[in-house]
């Protein structure tokens, strides 16, 4: 695990099965429970992954938004790219090249920035009263 | 009169018993080594309703050829013992089927036949049986090699009555002065997956003179007997659905995929630019794009990564239906309607 700033990234190993699931929520399951968790999983070293693994990103990326926070994928391996979009759930992770881009991200928008009242989805859709009223 | 011997196995051995080996045979002719792949050429996985190496046969039988040997490697053939036989084709099950081929070859020197088409059923090459034999006549060479623009295919034409009773009629496949015959026609090597893919793909397009098995039901949209689709899914073409496979409801079969015999995919899922193989289950709601299936084996050719999955709800390999157990994919034969007696006696 490294922290830089704020943000926590974290190594995932080789084998994402339930096995190894179990090794990386022991050092994840402290961090989620923080105020605001800014994460970066670093998928590099993925060579297999299965429905352990991404319900495991799905549950921490769960945890992490409920505590205003957020998870972000770093360096995507083919088989991790490949399973997550098998499974349609990559979409739902903003996912970068580099863990320092994933780093980045976090302090470009800070999570500070996004008013409270704001519901999750304004960002990504904007004001749903407004898109009603155009349409 | 003319004979054929098909190799259905690897290419040329080296260090055999009978001393039979093609100079960089292995460099001309590399063996995939991936999953799907596993011990047969990708010329016997079913595709669009039948293998490579089947419509082989069916196209040396329709062009008349007088008799037509098929050697097959033990590895690949047991599994197909018990075919019953036809008046012009017959299997034989060998270790080494180049060695038993050989043997058959030398055989051929007290009958009539005049000409010999040896070929090994690697690569789908569309090219005239008779324009191939015109050129060999021409050339008057004891055999004729056929080539494509990246070069030579196991594709050759033997003049018996230029051989030599003692020759290894093998050894004169090797000799480099082999006359040259230039197929024109559509070449597909089927050395990787991505080709078997790329096949599909040319099938379905109109590329080449490959036609699915089954019906078109509308443009582009092939179904094989016994497919049952779901009423709410949605089959875009061109797009080919097997025997006895199965769409559920809210499925999308879209861009040149296939869905081979026996598959089943489940409600939901999107199957795009992708081919399923034979007996392969794909499970609910999953997003299936430029990949091969086979089993629980999953290759995506744009990425180039091949997984296994062993979680069953995902992929997994399909119950093999009791009629269909001697088609098994990517173990398979796939000769279908062509009948094959269950001679063993080549590796006696």
């Amino acid at each position: 695990m490294l922290t830089s700033g704020p943000v926590v990234i974290m190594q995932l190993p080789e084998q994402l099965n339930a096995e190894g699931v179990r090794t990386i929520m022991q050092e994840l399951e402290p961090l989620l429970e923080t105020h605001r968790p800014r994460i970066v999983l670093d998928c590099s070293q993925v060579r297999y992954m299965d429905s352990a693994g991404v319900e495991m990103m799905l549950h921490c990326l769960e945890e992490a938004m409920k505590r205003d926070g957020d998870l972000k994928l770093a360096s995507l391996s083919p088989e991790a790219e490949v399973v997550l979009e098998l499974m349609r759930v990559a979409r739902v992770f903003e996912a970068f090249a580099t863990t320092d881009e994933g780093v980045c991200s976090f302090n470009a928008v800070p999570a500070e920035g996004v008013s409270q009242s704001t519901s999750w989805y304004a960002n990504i859709f904007g004001d749903l009263g407004a898109i009603k009223q155009a349409s | 009169m003319l004979s054929a011997i098909v190799i259905v196995g690897p290419e040329i051995r080296e260090g055999r018993e009978s001393g039979v080996s093609l100079e960089n045979a292995s460099s001309e002719f590399p063996l995939a080594a991936t999953q799907l792949q596993q011990t047969a050429p990708l010329a016997c996985v079913e595709v669009l309703g039948r293998s490579v190496a089947g419509r082989l046969i069916d196209e040396l039988r329709r062009a008349d050829v007088d008799t037509i040997s098929v050697f097959a490697d033990a590895a690949i053939a047991p599994r197909h013992a018990g075919v019953g036989s036809s008046t012009n084709v017959t299997l034989y099950v060998a270790e080494d089927p180049w060695h038993v081929a050989a043997q058959k070859l030398a055989s051929y020197a007290q009958t009539e036949i005049e000409a010999i088409l040896v070929m090994r059923a690697s690569a789908y090459v569309e090219f005239g049986l008779t324009d191939f034999l015109q050129s060999h006549r021409e050339q008057g060479k004891a055999a004729t090699r056929a080539f494509d623009k990246e070069g030579p295919l196991d594709i050759f034409i033997i003049d018996k009555t230029r051989i030599s009773e003692s020759e290894n009629i093998l050894t004169t496949l090797r000799a480099s002065d082999t006359a040259r015959y230039g197929v024109r026609g559509y070449v597909n090597r089927l050395e990787h997956p991505r080709d078997l893919r790329q096949l599909v793909v040319d099938s379905l397009t109109s590329r080449c003179r490959l036609r699915p098995q089954g019906s078109e039901i509308r443009p582009g949209v092939w179904i094989d007997e016994g497919a049952q689709v779901n009423r709410d899914a949605r089959i875009v073409a061109p797009a080919y659905i097997g025997r006895d496979a199965r769409v559920e409801a809210q499925c999308l079969i879209t861009r040149c995929s296939n869905v081979e015999i026996n598959c089943q995919i489940d409600y939901g899922t999107v199957v795009e630019d992708s081919s399923i193989l034979a007996n392969s289950y794909v499970g609910i709601g999953l997003d299936l794009s430029h990949s091969i299936v086979d089993g629980n084996n999953l290759l995506n050719v744009e990425r180039n990564v091949t997984l296994e999955i062993t979680d069953p709800c995902v992929i997994r390999q399909n119950r093999v239906a009791r009629k269909e157990k001697n088609r098994r994919s990517p173990i398979v034969f796939g000769f279908g309607g062509a009948q094959f007696a269950s001679a063993e006696e080549g590796s006696r």
